[in-house]
């Protein structure tokens, strides 16, 4: 890469990304006022006590499990869908990336109602499957809900690899094995560590999912604390311990980014990549993705299904649907692209202008993910009816919450498109005479539509089942259809949650399927 | 994005025409609370904004805003988030009438009303056991040897909080705190929430669990409404039915009247302190406590209603004989919710 340190930073970039920046710190001012009005005897009793530390351990534990399991399934998965000669790549990629638009919580309890004895698999197909638990349960299931944040990060950097360099390498007497070893899975770095960053933030903050394991994470701690003690002040001092792990994390990714050396050096445009053909390992591959759609969409669906069978009064109105349905598009179609927009400019101060200010912005995006979001929804709050009132209960605020919350997911894909994109390109502009803004957009932006694209699918699939943000801060009287699901699934009414359910995987299978096909221009 | 300002334009107009409107804020679930108050608005003409999400996060929320909340109203599914409304100082003393309508329940405070009530009891599964093998008291739940390692309960859920906290005012401290050791010794699994312990129990990972009635009441699916002999139009058309392969093997079993593992408690509604008309909010609390709303509760919901007159299906217990089954205590003595987290802590169970 050409050595950009020194240079100062551009300020058509610095301006939206220091934006960016105060609306992920608020929630930070907010946590640490609240922190402040602990006492210490109590603080004795609820924070700094063994258990905490025993939590701590089985998060770190599932964290680590759960990313190794994930690297297992998503790297094939995305190497299979775009670089093999299967049929049917962009529609598997299509439901491989579906997973995320189930709701973790639905997941759990639809696996949880498939399983065991006198469940769904062992109803219709007399398969006694043993149910989900414990920290294997929760591995597994958390796994099969969030290892698409790696799958489309991957893909996209696998879709973006120059293939030049694969063939240079053959030409250098490598083979097979060794052509993936030393050249693509290098190449994958800033994919793979944007997605293991994902989902590590995502374990550290799953409270739903490793709850009806019967696993007990740090995040329980937490989620406790908020809703059987109503309590926020030491809430907040659970939220930033839980802070201080994700600071560490950040930490260990931006010292494995450093002094990545990726884009190519070569003139010209990319190739065309080759696709490799299986062989006789195509029923092979089929059945190996095969494994993560059966278990995290049509199980958990079908079991949805199947408790709709038998009721007699079905009373979910189509108004209703349909309303539900629009309130989740307004939201969360803009969303995405608010939050891809703020993350662009924060990914590419990080990758063009490395320095240490920069990847600290960078890296910051990062921080808001961290916050639980019941707390960030509660800083929204605490700072909108203070400092912007008209804001509060607006359908603008929740976007920015939203995007606020979920640009940290959008900066992984952007980051490695840019990394792969060289700067070269952008300089000869400059050196045509476009200013830097102009430059960037003729010759950079196109090479980021990859990036972007899957970048706006992540925030958007996020902010489709997202909750707490949307209870807090929609409009009075917003319905999305996460907020029904969760309405009926809390009441135990399962029949009048599926249609919802069924819904927000087929809304969010048209929306990335619309964005897939954006691909291929 | 074009239908949110048009939706605004016409609030903003209709607001004009006509100024009653009401903000309430709900952490029942909407199936349970939507159409009672879509009723609510076509009887009285008021309209009503509701935004709803679980109670920690509306009593969260609600503290948040201080002084600018918009809501006139917090209708809450536990006394447990009600008292901690009390205690933050968010709610409006109501008028004696109102609260002489419920016939029992009322809080000594007279800040929120009592909505409907439920019950704790336990769930077994009667193809494994006979319900002559359970304990007349669930204080001796875990001395049943054929039970060990098969009793489930839910020491994170609001309910189950509540009943420890009755524990403790009945039984005592150190009492409880043996109670839950020797739960904790007879190997009693912990889940989330009460479905997730019912599915639990039909996948024949537990036997028993100690639970809300009405959970089981839904996952059996009522939809026999024989008893049913409303008006063809006030009928509710119920069935808010459930997983039906878990409808095979749940039964509930009562502990004996008077035990504290018969425990009523109850969900409630109050006005808060930041409502500019606290008699149009009142309106409403009434409104919840008429015998159309009350019988809505009962069928929709499966909780027991806080008036009498309110025909119940076969399914519930009688409205008299379960006012007798609670133990007698001191309502008030139900708020001490921290000093049962502690407990909890201090065993390890949270």
């Amino acid at each position: 890469m050409v050595r950009t340190a020194g240079r100062p930073l551009p300020w058509h970039f610095i301006l939206p990304a220091l934006l960016a920046l105060a609306g992920v710190l608020l929630p930070m001012v907010y946590l640490l006022l609240r922190a402040l009005q602990a006492d210490p005897q109590t603080l004795q009793e609820i924070v700094f006590r063994e258990r905490n530390l025993r939590l701590l351990g089985n998060t770190l534990a599932l964290m680590l499990g759960v990313l190794l399991v994930c690297t297992l399934l998503a790297l094939p998965l995305a190497w299979l869908t775009t670089r093999s000669n299967l049929r049917g790549k962009r529609f598997l990629s299509l439901l491989l990336t579906l997973p995320l638009a189930v709701p973790g919580y639905v997941g759990a309890f639809a696996l949880l109602g498939a399983t065991g004895p006198g469940g769904l698999l062992e109803t219709l197909l007399h398969l006694n499957w043993p149910r989900p638990q414990g920290y294997w349960g929760a591995l597994g299931v958390l796994t099969l809900f969030i290892y698409p944040y790696l799958f489309l990060n991957l893909r996209a950097a696998l879709l973006g690899l120059d293939p030049s360099l694969e063939e240079a390498a053959r030409s250098l007497g490598y083979r097979g094995i060794a052509v993936v070893l030393k050249v693509v899975l290098p190449q994958l770095r800033p994919a793979l560590y944007a997605g293991w960053l994902l989902i590590g933030l995502h374990v550290l903050g799953d409270f739903g999912v490793v709850s009806l394991m019967r696993f007990e994470t740090f995040s329980y701690a937490i989620y406790i604390q908020y809703s059987a003690s109503f309590d926020r002040v030491y809430a907040a001092w659970l939220s930033l311990m839980l802070i201080v792990l994700t600071l560490s994390l950040l930490w260990l990714e931006a010292r494995a980014l450093l002094g990545l050396n990726l884009s190519r050096v070569g003139q010209g445009s990319a190739r065309r990549q080759t696709q490799t053909p299986l062989g006789r390992w195509t029923p092979l591959a089929y059945g190996f993705a095969a494994i993560p759609i059966a278990g995290a969409l049509v199980i958990p669906l079908a079991t949805v299904g199947y408790w709709t069978v038998g009721i007699v009064a079905q009373q979910t109105g189509l108004s209703d649907l349909l309303d539900a349905l629009w309130n989740t598009l307004q939201a969360s179609a803009p969303a995405a692209l608010v939050a891809t927009s703020l993350a662009l400019p924060l990914a590419y101060l990080g990758v063009r202008y490395p320095s240490r200010l920069s990847r600290a912005l960078e890296r910051t995006a990062y921080l808001g993910y961290a916050v639980p979001p019941l707390a960030f929804a509660l800083a929204l709050i605490f700072f909108s009816l203070r400092g912007l009132p008209f804001l509060y209960q607006t359908l603008g605020l929740l976007i920015m919450a939203y995007a606020l919350y979920f640009m940290a997911e959008a900066i992984g894909p952007i980051r490695s498109a840019l990394y792969q994109a060289s700067p070269r390109l952008e300089e000869a502009a400059r050196g045509l005479g476009y200013r830097p803004a102009q430059a960037f957009m003729r010759a950079t932006f196109p090479l980021l539509r990859r990036g972007l694209l899957s970048s706006m699918a992540l925030v958007f699939l996020s902010s489709v089942k997202e909750l707490p943000l949307t209870f807090l801060l929609a409009p009075v009287g917003y319905d999305t259809l996460a907020t029904r699901i969760w309405s009926y699934t809390s009441e135990a009414v399962y029949a009048q949650a599926a249609p919802y359910a069924l819904i927000i995987v087929v809304f969010s299978a048209c929306f990335i399927g619309l964005l897939l096909t954006q691909e291929r221009r | 994005m074009k239908r949110f300002p048009l939706a605004l334009l016409a609030a903003l107009v209709i607001g004009a025409v006509q100024a009653q409107s009401l903000t309430i804020y709900a952490s029942r679930g909407e199936g349970l609370v939507q159409p009672i108050i879509k009723q609510f608005e076509k009887d009285t003409g008021i309209q009503v904004k509701l935004r709803f999400g679980p109670d920690a996060e509306i009593l969260a929320a609600l503290q948040e805003e201080g002084s600018r909340s918009p809501a006139d109203l917090f209708w809450a599914n536990s006394s447990g988030s009600l008292e901690a409304a009390t205690k933050a100082g968010l709610l409006l003393k109501l008028p004696p009438e109102l609260l002489s309508r419920p016939s029992e329940f009322v809080p000594s405070s007279g800040l929120w009303v009592p909505v409907s009530v439920r019950f704790r009891v336990l769930a077994y599964n009667p193809s494994k056991i006979k319900p002559s093998e359970l304990p007349a008291s669930v204080m001796d739940l875990p001395q049943i040897a054929k039970l060990k390692g098969r009793i489930g309960w839910t020491p994170t859920y609001s309910s189950f909080q509540d009943f420890i906290t009755a524990m403790r005012a009945l039984k005592g401290e150190a009492a409880t705190k043996a109670w839950l050791l020797a739960m904790k010794a007879a190997g009693a699994k912990a889940y989330a929430n009460n479905p997730a312990m019912l599915d639990a129990m039909r996948a024949g990972e537990i036997d028993v669990g100690l639970s809300n009635h009405y959970y089981i009441q839904r996952l059996l699916a009522g939809i026999q409404e024989g008893e049913y002999e409303g008006k063809e139009e006030d009928q509710v058309k119920t069935p808010t039915s459930s997983n039906p392969a878990a409808k095979a093997n749940v039964a509930t079993y009562y502990f004996s009247k008077g035990d504290v593992g018969s425990l009523a408690l109850v969900t409630g509604a109050a006005v808060l302190k930041t409502s500019k008309q606290p008699a149009l909010a009142e309106k409403f609390l009434n409104y919840l406590l008429e015998a159309k709303s009350q019988q809505f509760t009962v069928d929709q919901v499966r909780e027991y209603p806080v008036v009498s007159g309110i025909k119940l299906p076969a399914s519930l217990l009688p409205f008299t004989e379960v006012v007798g089954r609670s133990p007698k205590l001191d309502f008030s003595k139900l708020t001490d919710l921290d000093g049962t987290l502690k407990l909890l802590r201090e065993v390890g169970l949270l």
